[in-house]
């Protein structure tokens, strides 16, 4: 089976759902937000369950990947101060457009268009931490020969 | 249809979630989130060719098309409910706006190394305490932030 195409149905279906349950809508998650509301709680909350013991289903039958026959498996992460700075920013940034990657993209494709100023932030966002990094990156460590040479345009 | 034109039920909505994000790790043994086909794009401006995660990213546009075509139909605004109250209908004060707060998110999202999706859903069904603090962390700041946003600028309360 093609992965691109196991991608496009996987986010058409989750694009739905977003779309349905109305997580594309300002006022669901400001409303979320000001904890007026707990469905977006509750469906989190319910989505997480789901899939906590359906991922633990699938590795407890040792079931293998359909696509590349792999088993199934994860690798989980350690917290780190990054998480802690990162997702402070992030939760910034959900607070004032009360949307987040998801729910964005279904809300471009049921005609909310001003999901495409976001879009666009995100985009911007995700290139400015990658330069920030590479550029600490190289501060911090003497550069090997390859990358060197590239600097100096060797 | 009433089921479609009315609004999903959370106890509907989370559980189709939880298990989109279960299949796609038995079928893909790839971890959910939805900031990776974002990233993907920006590495593809980069020379990079993208890969699964932007088929995904436009899954979830055409999704999101669906929903609107079969339920309450698709009619394209720009209007964004309370946001417009707020913070104002000027098209000028949207664009910064959000701009900013997408901004936000994306450099977050790339250093936290996920978002609502891939820490709040994905990491934390699959018990990353990464995804734990990284979950903690950014609900606390939504929710605070909300009640400072609401306090500042008003927001319907």
């Amino acid at each position: 089976m093609n992965l691109n195409a196991v991608g496009l149905i996987f986010g058409t279906a989750f694009g739905f759902v977003l779309g349905w349950a109305r997580l594309t809508d300002y006022d669901v998650i400001h409303d979320m937000l000001m904890l007026r509301e707990p469905d977006v709680f509750l469906i989190m909350g319910s989505a997480i369950a789901t899939a906590a013991v359906g991922v633990r289903v699938l590795r407890a039958f040792s079931v293998r990947s359909i696509v590349d026959g792999t088993p199934v498996k994860w690798a989980v992460d350690t917290p780190r101060p990054k998480h802690l700075w990162g997702s402070a920013l992030f939760g910034v940034g959900w607070s004032v457009a009360a949307t987040c990657p998801g729910p964005v993209a279904a809300q471009v494709g049921r005609g909310q268009f001003a999901g495409l100023f976001t879009i666009a932030g995100l985009l911007a966002g995700i290139v400015v931490c990658d330069r920030v990094r590479a550029r600490r990156r190289r501060a911090a460590r003497p550069l090997p020969l390859g990358e060197a040479a590239n600097v100096v345009g060797l | 249809m009433n089921l479609l034109t009315a609004r999903a039920p959370w106890y509907l909505a989370g559980p189709v979630i939880g298990l989109i994000v279960m299949l796609l790790l038995w079928v893909t043994n790839k971890p959910f989130g939805a900031l990776g086909g974002y990233i993907e794009l920006t590495e593809w401006a980069g020379g990079r060719r993208p890969g699964w995660r932007v088929y995904f990213t436009l899954g979830v546009v055409v999704g999101g098309l669906l929903s609107a075509v079969v339920g309450l139909g698709w009619t394209p605004t720009v209007a964004y409910g309370t946001f417009d109250h707020m913070f104002g209908s000027s098209l000028a004060v949207k664009a910064v706006v959000l701009f900013g707060a997408g901004a936000l998110m994306g450099a977050g999202g790339r250093l936290a190394g996920g978002c609502t999706a891939g820490h709040g859903i994905c990491g934390m069904a699959l018990g990353s305490t990464a995804s734990l603090v990284s979950t903690a962390t950014f609900m606390a700041v939504a929710v605070g932030m909300a009640q400072l946003l609401a306090w500042l600028f008003g927001g319907g309360a």
